[in-house]
């Protein structure tokens, strides 16, 4: 197959938007149906990431891969899983502003644990060792072959946001997201349908962070940042959660620009990537995000109303 | 089908509640059976509390609570609300982002009965709710959320409904209805009824026993029929 038309910018560049589409579909489960602000997507994600890394590189494996990455990939997998129920659970009675801290805090102890227990993750001066878990040939083919899994794991993310969307599971969610007290009295587990939402979403980014590590086989903490975050909120805030293209169209538009149109199409200094660019777009990130914040005065959640969806669903 | 002296569906023992450890139900014992129980009292008095106790919403902080014969004094509110007690709360009764159909449609997640056959009862009970059906809830007014809100919590097919003041700051006309609608539910369904209510005229009107609360305890419990208004005065501290 002819691939001179993808180079590592770009892969890299379509790896990053189709990811961040991948945790913004995650966020809308969470934060849109549901209502659990999480402002911690990089910690979950980045938990997966070094959990991953660090059992492949430290571990003395007896086997090597397939087994070696499956195991520690799902181990990293697991470990977000688990996390997102003990933040959940934690957060559990928290308004909006305690659960927005509380998911925020989480992800800021995952950089701290990165950075200092450089036993394990060589901190600041990032992890190496990592590899692919299949050998193609030169390192673009393999590369584009983990781009093209990713899009396939994120079609089966849509899918599975899609089914929730239609089922009686995600009419309670919305139930629960909207009154928790009263779906109480319906005569299902109303905390645990939530706690299970939250669960199930952070260990999906930590399945993003695993992929997103093994393209780079290089792990860094300058990654841990709110720069992700900001960018999967900005990405569903943008589409709006009217519908389930939303979030995917709201990242193209943002992460694409940035990491798509202005990296590989336009000619620019290569000098810019390193700093400038990056500035560029949290500025841009955040200046959209306050944009969004004053034009539609019901904030974030209020403007996550599902209803069109949901109308669409009744067929009117 | 008013039947007082039938099996009790809901007894309570020396139950207590309350907030952040401040005690507001202090000691209750009630005996609720197949009937139309209504729990009077003054502003501030705990019928809310009570109610929401009852239901498992607020944890007791001690005494027995039996639904159908099972202690459910531990049991949380899904699992009872699941074995049969409905539960309408005085504000916030609906769920807003969905539309009254949805709101009809999540209250019979539960049950056996064919969702379409139940919302077509309620339909019936409430007409209005049928040409209301896709409009989203948080746009409803006051009176239609409190239809919707009974006619969700109808949808779990309960054998007890709580009702908290379910006209409270309703117009005279949607008042009358409303009691009319209560006694029909309670005649048609068998279903029992404890009724929180500050209006005393309206609420002895289609209660069959009446307990007036005072201070979060039980000042007295009687017979609808024959209940003074002097014991009334006495219990709102009038
Ligand atoms: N969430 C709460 N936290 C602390 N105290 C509360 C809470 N809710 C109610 N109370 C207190 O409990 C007492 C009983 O309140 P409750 O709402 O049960 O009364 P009520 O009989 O339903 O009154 P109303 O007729 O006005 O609805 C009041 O003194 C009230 O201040
Ligand atoms: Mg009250």
């Amino acid at each position: 197959m002819n691939l001179n038309w993808l180079d590592a910018f770009l892969i890299t560049g379509l790896f990053s938007v189709f990811m961040v589409i991948g945790l913004a579909l995650l966020l809308h489960l969470q934060m849109g149906l549901a209502r659990i602000a999480n402002f911690g997507v990089v910690g979950f994600w980045g938990l997966g990431m070094y959990v991953y890394g660090v059992l492949y590189v430290q571990v003395d494996w007896p086997f090597d891969d397939p087994w070696r990455f499956l195991l520690s990939a799902l181990a990293g997998v697991v470990a977000a899983g688990i996390s997102g129920l003990l933040v959940g659970w934690l957060i559990a009675d928290l308004d909006e502003d305690g659960v927005l801290l509380g998911t925020f805090g989480f992800a800021t102890i995952v950089w701290i644990l990165a950075t200092t227990e450089t036993a394990l993750t060589k901190g600041a001066l990032g992890l190496g060792g990592l590899q692919f878990p299949y050998r193609l040939g030169n390192a673009k083919q393999n590369e584009a072959l983990w781009l093209l899994i990713l899009i396939v794991v994120v079609a089966l993310i849509m899918l599975y946001v899609w089914r929730v969307h239609r089922s009686p599971y995600g009419r309670l969610l919305v139930a629960v997201g909207g009154n928790e007290p009263l779906a109480q009295s319906l005569g299902k587990p109303a905390f645990r349908t939530k706690l299970g939402v939250f669960t199930v979403g952070a260990a999906g980014m930590g399945l993003l962070g695993v992929m997103y590590g093994v393209l780079e086989r290089f792990l860094e903490t300058s990654n841990l940042g709110v720069d992700l975050t900001l960018a999967a909120v900005v990405g569903l805030v943008v589409g709006g959660t009217a519908r389930l293209w939303g979030p995917v169209v709201g990242v193209a538009l943002t992460v694409g620009l940035f990491d798509i149109v202005i990296q590989s199409y336009i000619p620019l200094p290569k000098s810019w990537y390193g700093q400038a660019i990056p500035v560029l777009r949290e500025m841009v990130f955040g200046a959209v995000l306050i944009g969004i914040l004053l034009f539609r005065p019901l904030g974030i959640l209020g403007d996550m109303r599902r209803d069109k969806l949901m109308r669409s669903m009744h067929g009117e | 089908m008013s039947d007082p002296s039938g099996a009790p569906i809901l007894e309570a023992t020396g139950l207590r509640s309350g907030y952040h450890g401040i005690t507001v139900i202090k000691g209750i014992d009630l005996e609720v059976r197949n009937e139309v129980f209504a729990v009077l009292g003054a502003n501030g008095a705990g019928k809310t509390t009570l109610l929401a106790t009852l239901a498992r919403l607020i944890p007791s902080m001690s005494g027995v609570l039996r639904f159908l014969g099972e202690d459910v004094t531990h049991t949380p509110a899904f699992e009872t609300a699941a074995r049969g007690i409905g539960y309408v709360p005085q504000e916030k009764g609906v769920f807003t982002d969905l539309t009254v159909a949805e709101n009809l449609t999540i209250g019979g997640m539960i049950g056996d009965r064919a969702v379409d056959e139940r919302m077509s009862e309620v339909f019936e009970l409430f007409p209005d709710l049928a040409v209301l059906r896709n409009q989203v809830a948080g746009t409803l007014s006051g009176g239609e959320s409190r239809m919707v809100a009974c006619g969700r919590a109808l949808m779990q097919d309960p054998t007890l409904l709580l009702l908290d003041e379910p006209t409270a700051g309703l117009s005279p006309l949607y008042v009358d209805m409303f009691f009319e609608k209560i006694t029909e539910i309670h005649r048609t369904r068998g279903v029992g009824i404890i009724l929180a209510e500050q209006n005393a005229t309206k609420a002895l009107q289609v209660a069959d026993r009446v307990m007036v609360l005072s201070l979060g305890e039980a000042f007295l419990v009687e017979e609808a029929g024959n209940l003074t208004t002097e014991q009334l005065k006495e219990g709102y501290r009038i």
